[in-house]
């Protein structure tokens, strides 16, 4: 399979402005430090992490939706479509298309849904009238809403409902990418399993690559061919599904993986319990080591010293961390001595 | 597979319009504002049509109480026809209170539009620029502008217009800082929205619901302004407003105090009626108060 | 030993524009001393509702307790007298809720917020409250607890908001700690440290948890038993470890089996989720005398649409509401 999504040193920088009215002084917060990753075609990428990790930021300047001082390549089929504008912009955004996290806030109340299905369309191509709304008609069928619903309200759906309206937004242009943003974290559980099921039918129908940000571990076990995790800005991890969650190396992935509360028991009662106290560090004023450190519980003092780059240890997976040694995790080797 | 297990007929489409007009119809001061309000303006049109007393005829003695010789509402300090005069004067009035709340909607949500949109430095100078008008002491700055440059009706409402904007500007502004961070806006930038098409399509319509009901209230507040102005004799006297017919009696006040409370009275009511539409307006455009 | 807290038959009925709807129905419950229970269920099953219910905070002059009765220590709550129930709560039975930021109030430095509660409540003065809330701050795990106590909301994370939270609900020894969703705001390895908390804290002074959530991973970390709660009525209810191996409720089945668990060997083959097609139904629909989750139900039958299932108990502790309870 062919790389659809390349993503090379990508950093998004957001001046913060501190106090002091017209003559403030400006400084900058790095959301996103020099993260690279590539997406195959067909297939989902996760990016995972805490609030504050830069995985929806990084998604967002992916989808041209940020501004911020952005450097590095996005490569979508080849071409960098971060200095693209105007028209080149618009075949873009065709292809990269956003599922978004709320869907209270996602969709226009003040729109039918039919619009808000077709707005896409109406901006990004130059398709006629009936051709639209034989493309609104097959997704309002696609994502399972009833057609009869097209000229309802937004306010008039269920949340589950309305995601679906969103998903069919999404679809309307025939996308390659779709970022979903959180798509499931605002919706009660009943209806997640309803749009986690869905997401993975359009995938096989359409032949849909995804790029699926989340801080739920569960979802993104179920739902990812790759998972890359993000801290502070930085991937940490970067591994095939298998290897992620059978054998994490990272102490952060671990201790993330270890405190998703399980209704197995097996697993409750084998798991080590990794418990890292404390809160992540100001990201105005970053350490200049390794960014987990202050919470590591195996950190070492080269940990403080210098930033681990990201290495491979398999073709599959890479990590960054100063103490993996061959393809055992420091903690265990920790538990092991 | 699909989310409807039971085939439930579908609802009909309600617009969030529909729904505001439904909340504002069981609202009964709003109700009773909107009566008023409606009476108040179909007086100031068929009014003058039906009653065609000329307002500065001068028509019998001055001073005459109401009721007498068939003047309703009695005659002024040159024997004019206060009923004839209220009538023709609620046309200017409102009209007044109407151009000057939309001087005041046009300045206010293009300023307040640009800087919530924006941001940054254009937001920063703007917002300055607004001060600027804020700390202006209103009257004074109005008496100026009506004196320098002639006491006509577009002066007049030019200059009601120009110090009232700013609380405008504000609430636009505010409003499309929060709207700006819908993740809906976000969608339509996602589809390609342009800048201006993103403002004035997709956050101004969403943005809306304070503004209007803030420049429903200036009507109101422009109204008093006006009387204010002719009070102090600032006014064209060429025509008849209700605050002229006060302020050109007003050395009568003690010996004909009808002459003062009619007009006044006429003020009163028109002010409370569009704050009842404006009260109501507040509460049927709240999505928070309409979920129950 | 009587139970610490016994609700029987409580039937609590809200206004709304469409008219008065049960919004909990007939519902039983009991909590020993020093146990720790968990109600799940979706949201708009009223789960909060029945927390409220028994802090006596139910929304003024639209929720009112129709009937039934709430048994706190022997005392009947739902016919005290407003100055007792202000007594109670805080003191006896307290509260921590889901969002951390806009449950303190921003004006007042936290030392302040957690001396404020020891003052009105334990009647201490103002010297002795500060010095115990820096010992509260340092009980609920806040590092430098003599200079953070100066600390306004704003200037603390959300996992240390949620723990000044914690030590203002702790402030008074209460015998009940109701937590409503108290992590859903948080991140995961934040949540690990509040469960871990509470775990530590339950352990030291005995207080009784009552938590409310919809994830069963977290109901399983944190409590002994579980009432599964649909549409304001009890669904199943029984210990947790043995509803979870074997549910006698199609609901609480679907709760489990619908999220997407952590599993410890992950193979290749994913299956699709199981569903629980449809929604909770609205307000308007609860209190008809038929089973409420028949329409989602993959089970239903015609006498789950005529008739409403009544409890069934299995054994001592469970129980379970569905007519089809013996063959699951």
């Amino acid at each position: 399979m062919t790389d659809l999504l390349d993503v090379h040193n990508l950093t998004v920088r957001f001046g913060v402005r501190r106090k002091g009215g017209m003559f403030a002084r400006q400084t900058y917060l790095t959301a996103v430090d020099d993260i690279s990753f590539t997406v195959r075609k067909g297939e989902t990428l996760a990016i995972v992490g805490e609030s504050g990790s830069g995985k929806t930021t990084a998604a967002l300047a992916i989808a041209r939706l940020v501004s911020g001082v952005t450097s590095g390549k996005v490569e979508l089929e080849g071409r960098d479509i971060l200095p693209l504008d105007r028209d080149d912009l618009k075949d873009m955004r065709q292809k990269v298309q956003v599922i978004f996290q709320d869907p209270y806030s996602s969709l226009n109340p003040r729109k039918r849904a039919e619009d808000i299905v077709r707005e896409p369309l109406d901006s990004l191509t130059d398709k006629s009238d009936p051709e639209k709304r034989e493309i609104v008609d097959q997704l309002f069928k696609a994502v399972g809403l009833r057609p009869e619903q097209k000229r309802l309200f937004p306010h008039q759906f269920s949340g589950g409902q309305r995601q679906r309206i969103g998903i069919a937004r999404a679809l309307s242009t025939q996308p390659e990418v779709i970022i979903c943003d959180e798509p499931v974290s605002a919706l009660d559980v009943a209806v997640q399993a309803q749009i986690l099921n869905l997401l993975r039918r359009l995938q096989a129908e359409y032949g849909l690559t995804y790029l699926f940000i989340s801080h739920d571990l569960g979802v993104v076990q179920h739902m990812c061919d790759s998972v890359a995790v993000m801290y502070m800005g930085k991937i940490v991890e970067h591994a095939d599904r298998m290897s992620l969650f059978n054998k994490p190396l990272h102490p952060y992935t671990e201790a993330l993986l270890s405190a998703v509360p399980s209704v197995d028991p097996r697993l409750r009662e084998n798991a080590r319990r990794i418990l890292i106290p404390g809160d992540p560090p100001d990201p105005l004023n970053l350490p200049k080591g390794c960014r987990f450190a202050s919470r590591c519980p195996v950190a070492a003092p080269e940990c403080r010293e210098s930033a681990p780059s990201l290495d491979a240890v398999t073709p599959s997976h890479r990590v960054a961390c100063h103490l993996v040694e061959g393809e055992t995790s420091p903690l265990a080797t920790l538990s092991a001595s | 597979m699909s989310e409807q297990t039971v085939d439930a007929p579908v609802a009909r489409a309600r617009s969030p319009l529909s729904e505001a007009w439904e909340m504002f119809r069981h609202n009964h001061s709003a109700m009773l504002g909107l009566a008023l309000l409606s009476l108040i303006v179909l007086a100031a049109i068929l009014g003058p049509m039906l009653y065609q007393t000329d307002p500065f005829d001068m028509v019998w003695a001055p001073f005459s109480p109401p009721g007498e010789e068939g003047f309703l509402l009695g005659t002024d300090y040159l024997g004019r026809d206060l009923l004839s005069q209220i009538l023709h004067g609620a046309r200017v009035t409102l009209i007044i209170g109407l151009s000057a709340a939309i001087v005041t909607v046009v300045i206010g949500v293009t300023v307040g539009a640009l800087a919530g949109f924006y941001g940054g430095i254009i937001e920063e100078m703007l917002m300055r620029f607004t001060e600027f008008f804020q700390v202006l002491p209103t009257l004074l700055f109005s008496m100026v502008i009506v004196a320098l440059f002639g006491a006509s009706l577009p002066m007049i409402t030019f200059a009601i217009g120009i110090v009232s904007w700013t609380a405008v500007a504000r609430i636009t502004r505010s409003e499309f800082q929060r709207v700006r961070e819908l993740e809906y806006v976000m969608a339509s930038r996602a589809s390609g929205a342009t800048n201006a098409k993103l403002m004035f399509q997709v956050i101004l319509p969403n943005a809306l619901p304070p503004i209007i009901v803030q420049s429903a209230l200036m009507v109101g507040s422009a109204i008093l302004f006006e009387a204010g102005l002719s009070f102090l004799g600032l006014t064209d006297p060429n025509v008849v407003s209700w605050g002229q017919i006060i302020g050109s009696n007003r050395q009568y006040i003690l010996e004909a105090g009808f002459t003062v409370t009619i007009p006044g009275l006429a003020i009163f009511i028109t002010v409370l009626a569009i704050s009842l539409v404006g009260d109501g307006l507040n509460d049927a455009l709240n999505p928070k108060l309409r979920k129950r | 030993m009587a139970p610490l807290l016994k609700v029987e038959n409580l039937r609590i009925e809200l206004a709304t524009r469409a008219g008065v709807a049960p919004v909990i129905d007939n519902l039983n419950l009991e909590l020993a001393h020093g146990e720790s229970i968990s109600f799940v269920g979706e949201s708009g099953c009223g789960k909060s509702m029945t927390a409220l219910a028994i802090m006596g905070l139910l929304p003024e002059g639209i929720g009112r307790v129709a009937s039934g009765s709430i048994q706190f220590d022997g005392e009947e709550l739902t016919t005290a007298s407003p100055r007792r129930l202000r007594q109670i709560r805080g003191n006896e039975i307290s509260m921590i809720f889901q969002e951390p930021m806009t449950s303190l109030n921003p004006v007042y430095t936290v030392g302040e917020q957690i001396a404020e509660v020891l003052r009105a409540h334990q009647g201490l003065g103002q010297k002795a409250a500060w010095a115990q809330a820096i010992e509260l701050l340092d009980a609920v795990q806040i590092p430098n607890p003599k200079s953070r106590v100066e600390a306004y909301p704003f200037q603390m994370s959300g996992g240390q908001r949620q723990r000044v939270m914690i030590a203002i609900a702790l402030a008074c020894t209460p015998k009940i700690l109701i937590a409503d969703e108290p992590t859903t705001a948080l991140d995961v390895t934040v949540q690990a440290q509040i469960f871990d908390l509470l775990r530590d804290l339950r352990a030291q002074t005995g207080t009784s948890i009552i938590m409310i959530t919809h994830d069963m991973g977290a109901v399983a970390e944190m409590s002994e038993r579980m009432i599964v709660m649909y549409a304001g009525r009890k669904a199943e209810e029984g210990p947790v470890d043995q509803v979870i191996t074997h549910a006698r409720h199609p609901y609480t089945s679907g709760l489990i089996s619908c999220v997407p668990h952590i599993m410890a060997n992950l193979t290749e083959e994913r299956h699709d989720l199981t569903e629980v097609p449809g929604i909770v139904p609205g307000l308007s629909e609860f209190g008809q005398d038929l089973c409420l989750f028949a329409p989602r139900c993959p089970r239903a039958s015609d006498k789950c649409l005529s008739a409403r299932p009544p409890d069934v108990p299995f054994g001592s502790a469970r129980s379970s509401a569905c007519w089809h309870a013996e063959d699951l």
